[in-house]
């Protein structure tokens, strides 16, 4: 392909927009069945209680109720990711507000919610803790006092309410400090976020007389969710089909079993299909929200502004369950470390049970917490020694060769052009303009997950391609630009690409939407498949013309070579006669990332795979009086590897500030004495559209060896600069540090005002 | 949710079911309030009255004294050419409430027999003396609107009454109205506090003439803040007397810590905003003279 | 439990319908009439998500019982396109990247189409303030913005500030 690349790297509108903006597209939650039931969740009232009885004989009696189970119907299993402490239902206890307790399925909403109120259950309050200091202090409850007879995977570091600590160590810490000018330390706290898709979790299930049951849902996750199913059913996965119709964001939070084991179970036992779909309360009390951070930084610096020496810590509160703990607490480690060249390093991050909703994974898990204190500490040593932020940065940042925290060597390293990029862009060198406002940077690194992916890719009658994967599109457009790939690799259109997708027993298996690493391992499961079926459709024309294979290319929606021509379609109805069709396989593992694995301890993810460097810059405003913030504009320069789609990669930039922005500024769900106090969206506050900035998106190229035409993960990133950006502007503007977050205008009004330290 | 719906015609209509089902009815305007009350379970009538069939309750009268139906709309009130003068006020209040779906049909009416103490149009009706028509089975009356609001969520409306209007008078030359408000976002957004204030000058535009000042989210209800109303009448509004204005607000004010704010930034907002209102509505009679 | 007979007159055709006195038009839009276009997300009109036209305005079919939407006219997203060919709005959505998730879209078209027939001056702060009642939790909202300016231009040959 001597013109460069048709297909990719196009602003190419979406595959699947046009069914989006008619409202025929099919979500989960739309989705329904003949002689469907509703299903409910009744939830635990108490913290942190024994469980004494659950009576749902009346319950069973009402009107149009079809199926009620509790703990005592269930398989008696433990489940989860690393660590296996969950049941479906609440057994001897519960553990936090809103753990399933019993679940109903009856004809109406209604009847199913008049159910839940008829199950009486009689509670024991046990002494709870809300927070990691009181789930670590000396004598505290424990939340799984079988702790140490769970499953879990065996490099997990756990004791008591500690259900994981990763650990960095690299070179002398207690040396690097010694060798300091300057040593400082300074403490964050990040509150409780959810990543607010607009569709909540749902879920259809029926069985066949076979004793299959098959799944709609709208998880990112299919095959996880079939595997988890087999664990909680008891069956082998074979017996579970998992099919995702569409998916109204996910952003993390629909990666693990929501209500699809609730919808399976009440449906076994029904004998009907059924459908459960979260309501919102249960979303803000109930679901996998980003969690709860404290972190302690100590940084030793020379005089002219070189980094010495990081210890740091970071504590998650994971909630009642383990869920994604022990792997967020592992990747903030990275984070921790950030994208600087540190020889001496202590980081640890901890994974600390407490009587709240199991947290989980939400874009950039860890991201933007252990940002928000390693750049905000970035502009209190700058301002300490009398250095420009940008400058004490570039003093410090990690180039192409660098070692990263844990060894691994860092290859297409955009990181300075994305600062020098961003600075400019945002006027850096004016960074206090007029009185009250501010500019702040931040930058960051961060991974392209792995896992493999596989692909079909069939020749349809009519010459066009359809795409066959086991991945879910959750919005960011990935699947199109893997078919971006597919149809640059075929020399066809992308509008003659169709995408089939996320069934677990028709699609080959993918390791799933997660990570930033959908469109980079689907595009390069593409790429291979495009090779194989390049080959397959050579051989066929060399064989109808009696030629070498080898002699052939695939052009223009041809077969050429010999000085003959032959289509594409004309090859699909041969193959049709002849040889069942053309159908090629493609799959793609990432490479693995080496690291000096003397390094780390406990620890889930040591290297980040193909990492994807950023920096963002934002201009903003603050009201002296109210302490109200109003931002003017925002810049992102983020090292996206190479630009598949750059409407689509601006889509990810500028939705991913406004999540990132949301958790600056205005969102946190608050819990007291174990109950959150704002589950609604009333009170919890995303952002609407005027309280956000348009957002510049500059997108920086160094390829990754490994991606499809050198892109990395960009999905992630945008999540995890906002709230370290937004602290560094307000400081500038106003001189007030915040360092906690949300950033809300009542502590920096109180702050301007001397009444509080924020 | 589990009720009878009625759908009567006219307010004679209303009335006689309202006076039927007394404390087991209730009037749906808009709904925007009511329907989720009811969804979360914190009413549960058996009867529900919608009046979109009623007519007649849903218009502006502007001559002469100025009458709101008790069903005109938020968005109404917003693109009311008669409110972009000095009563301006109205139009910063409701332009605020939740996004276009929410004004186009949560009504005034609603909004103030809902009696949420952070209602935004409330203060600016209290700022301009309002009163408020109850038509019940003992036939009509008419109550200061301060008089009308008793608490959180209570008013003296009694069971079956609808209030069918809300009236004031036309300002006097030298007047104008301002309304700010405090929350965490800049739209859909229950306010953390809400200020409405209305000035009138003396006719040497040197002195304050009379003054109002109504504050939201707050205390129970809307308050006026009649201390700091005093420290303004008679005296020329200078940035410092404006300033201890908003130092008397604050005292007296009794907000409370919620999950929205606490108790104190309220009062610091109300210190804050009350001036700021103050500044706003003599720069308005300013540019009108 | 009693129930009311509707007559719904939906993307200009009539429905008839008998249904309890607490459904809401989001009930029966999505149960009984499987109109699906029309998303539900909070219940409480915050989010927007079921947002449709009422005789031309955008309200939250969530809280609107519908028995209140007796005898007036109804536009969901389902009535926008006609005879296959998109609205300007929803192509403009698909030209200019507006959609991801797209599950808050069909609301966010509706709540423009609105803004518009009002509006046809559309500015960008004018979009943004009558957008302000459906929350995106993908775009940012600025390639949603966009894409109502262009369609503007469009429908009304207007010049969008940007």
């Amino acid at each position: 392909m001597s013109t460069g690349p048709r297909v990719v790297g196009q602003r190419l509108p979406r595959l699947d927009a046009p069914g989006k903006v008619t409202g025929t597209a099919v979500y989960a939650a739309d989705f329904a069945l003949p002689g469907m039931l509703h299903g409910k969740v009744l939830r635990s009232r108490e913290a942190h209680a024994r469980l004494l009885g659950v009576d749902a004989a009346r319950a069973r009696t009402l009107p149009g109720v079809r199926a009620v189970i509790t703990a005592a119907d269930v398989p008696d299993v433990r489940y989860g990711g690393a660590l296996k402490d969950e049941t479906v239902f609440a057994r001897d206890k519960v553990r936090y507000v809103g753990q399933p307790v019993a679940a109903v399925a009856a004809t109406t909403r209604e009847a199913a919610e008049a159910a839940l109120a008829a199950i009486d259950v009689a509670y024991e309050p046990l002494p709870a803790v809300f927070d990691v200091e009181a789930a670590l202090a000396p004598g505290a409850p424990l939340i799984h006092e079988a702790w140490p007879t769970y499953t879990a995977i065996p490099i997990l570091h756990r004791e008591g309410n500690v259900c994981n600590r990763a650990r960095i160590v690299a070179g002398d810490v207690e040396r690097g400090f010694v060798e300091a000018d300057r040593v400082f330390e300074h403490r964050f706290r990040t509150g409780m976020v959810h990543q607010g898709y607009t569709e909540p979790r749902a879920a259809v299930a029926v069985w066949d007389t076979s004793g299959q049951v098959t799944v709609w849902s709208n998880t990112q996750l299919p095959f996880e969710i079939q595997n988890t199913l087999a664990e909680i059913l008891a069956l082998p996965p074979s017996k579970i089909r998992v099919i995702v119709p569409g998916i109204g964001g996910g952003f993390g939070g629909k990666l693990r079993v929501g209500v699809e084991h609730f919808a399976a179970l009440l449906a076994r036992r029904a004998g009907r299909p059924v459908k459960i779909v979260t309501t919102c309360e249960e979303e803000l009390t109930a679901a996998y929200p980003r969690q709860s951070t404290r972190v302690e930084l100590k940084t030793g610096v020379t005089r002219d502004g070189r980094i010495t020496a990081k210890a740091g810590r970071i504590w998650f509160d994971t909630g009642a369950f383990a869920g994604s703990g022990p792997g967020v607490a592992s990747v903030a480690t990275l984070v921790l470390a950030g994208p600087y060249r540190i020889p001496n390093l202590l980081i640890e991050g901890y994974a600390v049970y407490t009587n709240k909703t199991n947290c989980g994974s939400f874009r950039a898990p860890s991201g933007p917490q252990a940002n928000f204190a390693v750049e905000s500490q970035m502009d209190m040593i700058a301002d300490a020694l009398g250095l420009d932020p940008l400058d004490f940065r570039l003093k410090n940042i990690v180039r192409e060769g660098d070692e990263g925290p844990t060894g691994q060597v860092l290859t297409a390293v955009g990181l300075e052009e994305c600062l020098r990029r961003a600075a400019a862009a945002i006027g850096w060198a004016d960074r206090r303009p007029t009185a009250d406002r501010g500019k702040g940077l931040a930058c960051g690194w961060w991974t392209t997950t792995g896992g493999s992916s596989g692909v079909y890719v069939k020749l349809n009658p009519d010459g066009t391609v359809a795409l066959n994967t086991g991945a879910a599109e959750i919005g960011t457009a990935a699947l199109t630009g893997a078919a971006q790939v597919l149809a640059e690799d075929l020399g066809v259109d992308l509008a003659d690409i169709s995408v089939v997708s996320a069934d677990t027993f028709a699609t080959p298996f993918d390791f799933g939407a997660q990570g930033s690493r959908t469109a980079f391992a689907v595009g390069n499961a593409c790429r291979a498949a495009a090779a194989d079926l390049r080959r397959q459709l050579c051989a066929l024309a060399a064989a109808q013309w009696g030629v070498a294979a080898e002699t052939l290319t695939v052009r223009d929606k041809h077969v050429v070579g010999d000085g003959k021509r032959i289509a594409l379609v004309e090859l699909a109805r041969l193959s049709q006669a002849s040889g069942g069709g053309l159908i090629a396989h493609g799959t793609f593992i990432a490479p693995p990332t080496a690291y000096d694995a003397k390094r780390v301890e406990a620890h889930v993810y040591p290297a980040f795979h193909s990492p994807s460097f950023h920096a963002h810059a934002v201009d903003l405003s603050v009201d002296r009086e109210t302490g109200e913030v109003t931002l003017h504009r925002y810049v992102v320069a983020q090292d996206v590897g190479f630009a598949m789609n750059p409407t689509y990669i601006e889509g990810q930039i500028e939705g991913g500030v406004a999540q990132g922005l949301g958790q600056a500024l205005s969102e946190e769900i608050v819990y007291e004495g174990g109950r959150v106090l704002n589950p609604n969206l009333t009170d919890y506050k995303m952002p609407t559209t005027l309280d956000l900035p348009r957002v510049e998106s500059i997108l920086v190229e160094h390829p990754s060896p490994v991606g499809p035409y050198g892109a990395k993960g960009v999905g992630e990133p945008p999540n995890i600069e906002p709230p370290a950006a937004v602290a560094n502007a307000v400081a500038a503007a106003v001189g007030v540090r915040v360092t906690t977050l949300p950033i809300t205008a009542e502590k920096v009004a109180l702050a301007l005002s001397g009444e509080a330290t924020p | 949710m589990s009720f009878e719906c009625h759908e009567p015609s006219s307010v004679t209509d209303a009335v006689a079911l309202g006076a039927r089902f007394g404390e087991e009815g209730r009037f749906l305007a808009g709904g925007t309030d009511l329907i989720i009350q009811m969804r979360r379970g914190k009413v549960g009538p058996r009867h529900v009255m919608s009046l979109h069939r009623v007519s007649g309750l849903d218009r502006i009268e502007a001559d002469g004294a100025v009458r709101l139906g008790a069903l005109v709309t938020h968005r109404t009130i917003e693109r009311c050419p008669a409110f972009q003068g000095p009563l301006q006020a109205l139009v910063e209040s409701a332009a605020v409430v939740g996004g276009h779906q929410i004004r186009n049909v949560a009504t005034v009416g609603g909004n103030i027999v809902n009696a949420s103490p952070a209602a935004d149009v409330v203060p600016v009706l209290l700022a301009l003396d309002a009163t408020v028509t109850c038509l019940g089975p003992d036939g009509e009356r008419t109550l200061t609107l301060d008089g009308f609001l008793t608490g959180p969520g209570q008013t003296a409306r009694r069971p079956g009454e609808l209030l069918t209007s809300v009236r004031f008078d036309q300002l006097p030359p030298g007047s104008a109205t301002a309304f700010v408000k405090a929350g965490r976002r800049k739209a859909m957004e229950i306010s953390v506090v809400c200020v409405a204030v209305r000035l009138t000058l003396d006719a040497a535009h040197a002195r304050c003439q009379e003054a109002r000042i109504a504050l939201g989210a707050v205390a129970p209800t809307t308050l006026r803040a009649r201390a700091a109303e005093r420290a303004l009448e008679g005296q020329p509004l200078t940035d410092e007397v404006l300033r201890r204005a908003g130092r008397l607000a604050a005292g007296e004010c009794g907000p409370i810590d919620d999950v929205r704010a606490s108790a104190r930034y309220r009062r610091l907002l109300v210190e804050t905003l009350v001036p700021r209102a103050l500044r706003r509505s003599l720069e308005r009679i300013g540019r009108a003279a | 439990m009693s129930r009311l007979a509707l007559s719904l007159r939906i993307n200009g055709e009539t429905h008839e319908v008998l249904t309890a006195p607490h459904r809401t038009l989001l009930d029966v839009l999505r149960d009984d009439l499987g109109l699906t276009g029309t998303k539900e997300n909070c219940l409480e009109a915050e989010c927007g998500v079921c947002t449709v036209l009422l005789d031309g305005r955008a309200v939250n079919a969530c809280i609107l019982l519908a028995a209140q939407c007796r005898g007036r006219d109804i536009v969901t997203i389902e009535g926008l396109a006609s005879g296959g060919e998109l609205h300007p709005l929803q192509r403009a959505f698909v030209e200019r990247g507006a959609v991801q998730c797209g599950y808050c879209i069909p609301g966010m078209i509706l709540s423009a189409k609105a803004y518009l027939e009002e509006c046809p001056e559309a500015s960008e702060d004018g979009i943004r303030e009558a957008l302000a009642g459906n929350l995106c939790r993908c775009t940012g909202y600025q390639k949603i913005t966009e894409a109502v300016a262009t369609a503007a231009r469009e429908l009304y040959g207007g010049r969008t500030t940007q």
